[in-house]
């Protein structure tokens, strides 16, 4: 009898220990303080704002303009080459990478895909009143103009134009989208997708927010770009459109012979159409480009040695000559990118080769161009020429374009091999256009993840 | 929460009106032969039901009347018998029954003998522990407990080590065990910072010599009330309790000198090196240049292809540097000093203890130092209500260094990586700041990478006997404060802040955690045959972290370390997480005729703040059961058999151990772009995202001979973890590499065999050797599925996760050796064997056999006391498991990275020279290869380590008496003197971390240390 009145107060104790302080649900919200959901996060224009910075802040990443994009296109031709300092490099100048070598894959896309949340914004939700209604459309063209100038970059690096196939890379128009799993369009198809980009992005963007700092896009960045591309697909008549675009702005103009050298730390110049910001506080340090082009009094990696033949390419006179110097008996680039932790602002797009652009279209597609490129020589402390080829012209983007990742795309869109000229470069012998290698990899998380890509040959 | 943990005790004290005049409560305390308490004595009112057992102090309460016999049995012991007088107090002494002591063993929220055991619990009593001085208590662990392997991440004191029982259960959730002190589940997340750097582990705030005992729970039946957390195995430490009588006291001292317990790879002279590379250019540039051998440094001086680094090393006398002497810190001292105090009376005892421990790393500039306190007290308020408190304090100081990767400011990367071509001093004997990675003499110097740890924890229980007998009511509060400082600071003259003027980086962190525990105990003995222990408990746990950190450059001037005395301020930064865990548990454990019969059930509802609130909840269980056959009435006769138990358990438990959050798609705002705040997308999000469960068997027997003067425990066991929580691959396209899912199943079964012999047992002398050894089959059952419906693998350049194969099992490009007429290196195309390449690219990955992780490990030990004399040996062997030379690109290179970047190790000295040479690695060549993994840098694993060996002398009662003292005992001890490794190409310490691979961190060590005991 005692037991079973027992077991009753047991079972009372019990249920009261089980129920003291009873957490529910809610108890186990874990805090959020440094979070929102992406579903409840956006409310405002001020928020695509800062997710269009976002989107820039990928760009800026060690990876991609920060150095690795830049570097690769580089090394990988008759301008430098890696000394091994400190290991980093010798693989893409060897061109032995393979599908999981370093890449610029992955932050390409997830600056594709804030750009994407920013475009499928209903922005007149988020605008109060009319000014931010065209903020608004200004921003979401920022993130067309970004979302074509990386799947530009893209196809560039992995695209098979330049080795007999016809494949393109992923466009990614949706973040979250019904396909998480794209397949390669053809390069072709690319190419429509970024010049209709560019133009939705030039249309959408108003004049009105036009930064003099640069490191933001504007409505006639758009166009720059647009140059870019056409000139690479030799589309020429577009090329000469977008140049003579950009040109009538007059927002832009060339660089001064005497200022040529120290433009490149001062940031926000006249002839910078798009650059991306870096500071004091806000670098890539030992991952910044400074950190790899030279040893410094401190002692950096230092591993991107310019050719000792390179120097002689320059005229005499050639104000773009004093970018390059020596560190002890090794030539470098001392000048472009100066400051070691990479607190300078990294160019993506300027005036100069906008000017390039147009002289080369007009040549090509009538013979012209010839003032366009003397404008850009005497500029820099040379005389002009008297007849345009097209050799001149390349030469003349080697020149003024050099560090900057310009000299691997210029072969490689004038069918041209990458020689080997000098002993120091790191690959052995000359790669012939058409070679598998001159496409990268699509690497490996990729092919691994998404039955629906193709690898490129070779890989 | 508090409030209501008020509410409900004023609710309870209702009960105690309920009180029986015509009964007196008698109490006492049980104590062995051996004068120390009995825990867990069952003691019954003959005739009745009513019954109780005895607590952690072998106190007592029960209710009975005058006339009344009580019986006190506890299993291993002799009963007796006591009629009830006038006294309300019976203090026992219980005799040891022919079979030996039953051991109690601790499991966290429970106690219980070992005979009614049902699963595979190992208990390592302070014995085994008390004199080996440790920073992290987990290192004693290693070799003592089948199928649990230990790796430390680095032998720099202090740091943190990877503890797997019974495998690997997880791919992206932690593999740790749950470590739960005095009852209360803890966080024992690493506290660093930065992972480029030493790391710093909870664990090294605990003295050892605090410590009563450490329980590692292996199954189900053990590990299921802890629910999500159970899976990994737990760890249940529980620290010293006092011991009522006369204040006693214990010292001990000791001190002692560590090195490297193996030597690791030697590195080329700077003669070899310049050789090396003389060959390189030859072998690169000789033919279609023109010139043999002697003409390479002609032609390389012409092309200025060394810089001129051999020119100026010949112009200097060809002077050779040793690094590794340099970095080495030889005979490392090592001391620890512990004094405790025992003591109290019929209503409180208590402990409490001082503690210094001291150890240099066997690197230069590094260090561990450890003050601890300890305050143990137990108090009677009342016949009823016990109160008992367990509070530590410590302060633990890690004086780092920068590893865990080939950092060029890494004193372990400079060992392997700076020529010996470059001098560690200059002309004028002055630290040399010309060399081609900063100088590890001035790094030691001038840099700082401290952390400074303080953990506070305190542990409060009122017990309480509630007036219904046999019912006890405990609630217990816990917190645990883990405060950690971290100081980084990069001098401005040579190194990583040269290039900022100096460069200082600060974190603080705070970890609270916070247990609210009640429980209620109830003992229903239906008559002498038959008793049920019934345990109900509430849980709920949150830990809280805010971390602050900030970093500048620009010093103003060297020796000003302070972020104060920086220039320009570059980032500040703090965040605020938590987590919570609430749970119910119930316990139901059944002893039928004296233990004859065991049975277990443990039901768990949990909630845990990780998961989306429709998958928060989940219910954990396991029942057990154990028959001990023995105590049947056709083999209590036997002379032979003492012991036969047959035992087995199921059950299921989770893993919850993730980031937390991830089930969210989140908006991340830590980033900026040009000062103004930027937005990214920060978590993909998973829906529905919840623990990943394991089913575990587990069946074993028990066998014991003349009187358990031998015993072995044979077990088998097979958990199958379903549900994996998997960070799951997305492309790349997805603006995301991966999101977490609950996919994929793994097991992981083996057998564990563990033996005691006590070949001698005389009065004077005895001997015991002891050992086990444990295997372990891990197999992953089935990954996720890709888009095409194909089933997925998780690849990289070594190693592979697919089903059908060990988790991260090694898979790699087979070498084929070196072309004995080009010296070529070679790879096979496919598979180990058949057609070849000398082209890498053109060589397909394949399985190698085995993973990182031991299929068989085993612990011998031997313990001899003769007379006065005592000798302890233990050993550690682990094998079936494969290792892979990390660094080997760099310097195993036959190329520029060994003999002009970096440096080489001599095991290249082995290089294809000229055709018919058989050589384990190829030419020389003037190039810089890439990333080549393949498996001619992966080795077996298999090591033999002797842990330790302690001699010592116990001082005779003769001469302690004279000089007062009750004990002393004086002992010398060698840890890890001897290691025996397979593969003749595994030069490092074969103790790597769990991934397999070789690091660039401290090595294990190597110690001799003498000590001292005494207690007066």
């Amino acid at each position: 009898m005692k037991n079973i009145k027992h077991i009753y107060r047991i079972l009372v104790a019990a249920t009261l220990v089980l129920t003291i302080g009873s957490c529910t649900t809610e108890d186990l919200d874990p805090s959020l303080e440094q979070n929102k959901s992406v579903e409840d996060g956006i409310n405002s224009i001020n928020n695509i704002s800062g997710l269009m910075l976002g989107a820039y802040e990928y760009l800026t990443e060690s990876g991609y303009y920060g150095r690795d994009y830049i570097i690769n296109n580089e090394v990988r031709t008759d301008n430098c080459f890696s000394n091994g300092n400190s290991g980093r490099f010798t693989t893409q100048a060897s061109f032995a990478y393979n599908s999981n070598t370093g890449y610029f894959y992955d932050e390409a896309y997830e600056a594709i895909a804030i750009a994407n949340v920013i475009i499928a914004q209903d922005v007149t939700t988020l605008a109060t009143d009319t000014s931010e209604l065209e903020e608004g459309y200004h921003i979401q063209g920022e993130a067309y103009a970004l979302r074509a100038l990386v799947h530009f970059d893209l196809l560039k690096q992995y695209g098979q134009m330049n080795t007999g196939g016809t494949l393109g890379i992923p466009y990614v128009t949706e973040y979250k989208g019904e396909d998480l799993y794209p397949s390669r369009s053809t390069y072709s198809e690319n190419v429509t997708a970024i010049m209709a980009d560019l133009q939705t992005a030039f249309d959408m963007m108003s004049d009105d927010y036009y930064d003099t700092t640069k490191i933001t896009m504007s409505k006639y960045t758009a166009k720059a770009i647009e140059s870019r591309v056409a000139i690479y697909f030799e589309m020429w008549d577009d090329a000469i459109a977008a140049s003579e675009a950009v040109i009538n702005s007059g927002l832009y103009s060339m660089v001064s012979a005497e200022n040529y050298v120290s433009s490149w730390s001062a940031g926000s110049q006249q002839n910078s159409i798009f650059e991306l910001a870096y500071t004091s506080s806000d670098n890539l340090s030992s991952d910044s480009i400074g950190f790899i082009y030279r040893l410094g009094d401190s002692g950096s990696y230092g591993d991107v040695q310019v050719l000792d033949d390179v120097i002689n390419i320059f005229e005499p006179n050639d104000v773009r000559a004093d970018i390059l110097g020596y560190e002890g008996t090794m030539l470098r680039n001392l000048y472009k990118y100066p400051d070691i932790n990479g607190s300078d602002n990294i160019p993506v797009i300027r005036y100069e080769e906008i000017i390039l652009n147009y002289a080369e279209a007009l040549y090509e597609s009538t013979g012209g161009g010839l003032s366009e490129l003397n404008s850009l020589r005497t500029n820099r402390g040379l005389a002009g020429l008297t007849t345009i080829t097209k050799d001149a012209i390349l030469d003349e983007r080697r020149k003024e374009l050099m560090f900057e990742g310009f000299r691997f795309d210029d072969l490689m869109r004038t069918g041209q091999d990458i020689e080997k000229t000098s002993l120091q470069q790191n690959f052995t012998s000359t790669i012939s256009y058409g070679d598998f290698r001159l496409a990268y990899p699509i690497p490996q998380n990729d092919i691994d993840t998404n039955s629906n890509l193709t690898q490129n040959d070779g890989y | 929460m508090k409030r209501k943990v008020y509410g409900v005790l004023t609710l309870l004290l209702l009960f105690v009106h309920f009180t029986y005049a015509q009964q007196k409560t008698i109490t006492g305390s049980i104590t062995g032969p051996d004068g120390l308490p009995l825990p867990g004595t069952t003691i019954m009112v003959k005739g009745s039901k009513a019954g109780t057992s005895s607590d952690f102090d072998g106190k007592y309460s029960i209710s009975a009347s005058s006339g009344e016999t009580i019986t006190f049995s506890f299993v291993g012991y002799k009963s007796q018998e006591k009629t009830v007088g006038t006294s309300t107090t019976i203090n026992i002494t219980l005799e040891e029954d022919a079979s030996a002591l039953d051991e109690i063993v601790l499991m966290g929220y429970t106690k219980t003998s070992r005979t009614e055991l049902t699963g595979s619990t190992v208990q390592l009593e302070s014995a085994a522990f008390e004199q080996v001085p440790v920073s992290t208590i987990d290192q004693v662990l290693q070799g003592k407990v089948a199928g649990l392997t230990f790796n430390v991440d680095s032998g720099t004191p202090g740091s943190t080590s990877d503890v797997r029982i019974r495998g690997r259960s997880s791919l992206t959730a932690g593999n740790e065990p749950l470590y739960v002190i005095d009852g209360v589940p803890v966080s024992s997340a690493a506290a660093n910072s930065t992972t480029s750097g030493s790391s710093f582990s909870p664990l090294a705030s605990i003295n050892s010599n605090n410590v009563e005992s450490i329980t590692v729970l292996k199954d189900a039946s053990a590990t299921a009330a802890y629910g999500a957390r159970g899976a990994n195995g737990v760890i249940v430490i529980t620290t010293k309790s006092g011991k009522s009588g006369k204040t006693q006291f214990n010292f001990n001292s000791s001190y002692g000198f560590s090195n490297d317990a193996v030597d690791g790879p030697q590195v080329l002279t700077g003669a070899e090196r310049e050789m090396l590379y003389y060959e390189s250019v030859y072998n690169t540039y000789g033919a279609d240049y023109g010139f043999d051998l002697d003409g390479a440094q002609a032609f390389s001086e012409d092309n200025n292809l060394d810089g001129g680094v051999y020119a100026t090393w010949n112009a200097a006398g060809r002077p050779e540097g040793n690094w590794g002497d340099v970095i080495t810190n030889k005979d490392a001292p090592l001391m620890e000093y512990n004094l405790s105090a025992s003591g109290g009376d019929e209503t409180y005892s208590f402990f409490t203890s001082v503690g210094y421990y001291d150890q240099e790393a066997t690197v230069i500039g590094s260090d561990f130092q450890r003050f601890t306190g300890q305050v143990n007290l137990t108090k009677d308020f009342s016949d009823k209500i016990t109160f008992s408190t367990r509070n530590s304090g410590s302060y633990s100081y890690q004086d780092g260094l920068l590893e865990t990767s080939a950092y060029f400011s890494s004193p372990r990367a400079v060992k392997f990586f700076m020529p010996a071509t470059d001098q560690p001093y200059d002309d004028e004997g002055n630290i040399n700041l010309e060399t081609s990675l900063p100088n590890p003499l001035l790094i030691a110097q001038e840099d700082i990478d401290d952390s400074k740890f303080t953990r506070i924890s305190s542990n409060n229980t009122l017990k309480w006997e509630l007036p219904i007998s046999n019912l006890t009511f405990n609630t217990t509060v816990a917190i645990d404060l883990q405060l950690y400082n971290y100081k980084r600071y990069r001098n401005r003259i040579d190194g990583d802040g040269a290039s900022t003027n100096g460069y200082g980086w600060q974190a603080n962190s705070t970890r609270t955690n916070y247990v609210f525990q009640n429980n209620l105990d109830y003992l229903l003995a239906i008559n002498e045959d038959h008793s049920l222990n019934f345990k109900v408990l509430q849980e709920y746990q949150k830990n809280r972290y805010n971390y602050l950190e900030g970093e500048a450059e620009n010093f103003a001037d060297d020796g000003l370390t302070n972020l104060n005395s920086a220039g320009t301020p570059t980032s500040a930064n703090s965040y605020f997480t938590d987590w919570a865990i609430a749970s119910y548990t119930g316990l139901m454990h059944y002893s039928g005729y004296q233990g004859k019969y065991v049975f277990d059930a443990t039901i768990r509802r949990e909630g845990s703040s990780r998961f989306d609130a429709d998958n928060r909840w989940g219910t954990f269980w396991s029942v057990g059961t154990a028959w001990n056959v023995h105590k049947e009435a056709f083999l209590a006769d036997s002379s032979w058999l003492s012991t036969l138990k047959l035992r087995g358990s199921y059950g299921l438990t989770g893993n919850a151990d993730i980031s937390i959050n991830q089930y969210q798609s989140l908006l991340g705002y830590d980033g900026d772009y040009n000062g103004t705040s930027a937005i990214y997308l920060d978590t993909f999000g998973a829906d529905g995202l919840s623990w990943e469960t394991s089913k575990a068997v587990d069946v074993g027997l028990d066998l014991g001979f003349f009187n358990n003067r031998f015993t072995t425990t044979l077990t088998y066991y097979n958990r199958r973890t379903e549900d994996m929580l998997l960070n799951v691959n997305l492309p790349f396209t997805s603006g995301f590499s991966s999101q977490i899912a609950n996919v994929g199943e793994m097991e992981n079964k083996g057998f564990e065999f563990e033996f005691n012999a006590d070949i001698v047992r005389s009065e004077n002398v005895f001997v015991s050797i002891g050992g086990n050894f444990a295997t372990n089959k891990n197999e992953v059952l089935k990954m996720y599925e890709d888009n095409s419906g194909e089933e997925t693998v998780i690849s990289g350049t070594t190693q592979r996760v697919e089903s059908g194969h060990a988790a991260y099992g090694w898979y790699m490009v087979s070498s084929a050796g070196v072309d004995t007429q080009t010296g070529e290196d070679l790879y096979y195309i496919d598979g180990k064997d058949g057609e070849t390449t000398n082209i890498y690219t053109e060589a397909n990955q394949s399985w190698q056999g085995g993973s990182a992780l031991p299929t068989f490990t085993a612990g011998l030990n031997l313990n001899i006391e003769a007379y006065n004399f005592f000798l302890n040996v233990s050993s550690y062997y682990a094998g079936g498991h494969k290792v892979y030379e990390d660094w080997a690109r760099y310097t195993n290179g036959t190329d520029l990275f060994t003999t002009l970047y970096y440096q080489g190790v001599d095991a290249i000295l082995d290089r294809w020279q000229q055709p018919g040479d058989e050589t384990r690695f190829g030419k020389m060549t003037y190039s810089t290869t890439p990333w080549q993994q393949n498996s001619k840098f992966l080795y077996d694993g298999d090591y033999f380590r002797i842990k330790d060996i302690t001699f010592g002398y116990n001082l005779p009662d003769s001469v302690n008496s004279i000089v007062g003292l009750q004990s002393a005992r004086i002992f010398v001890r060698a840890t890890n003197p001897y290691t025996w490794v397979k593969s003749d190409y595994l030069k490092y310490d074969p103790e790597v971390n769990a991934d397999g691979f070789t690091g660039l961190e401290t090595p294990p060590t190597k110690s001799l240390i003498f000590g001292v005991n005494v207690n007066f």
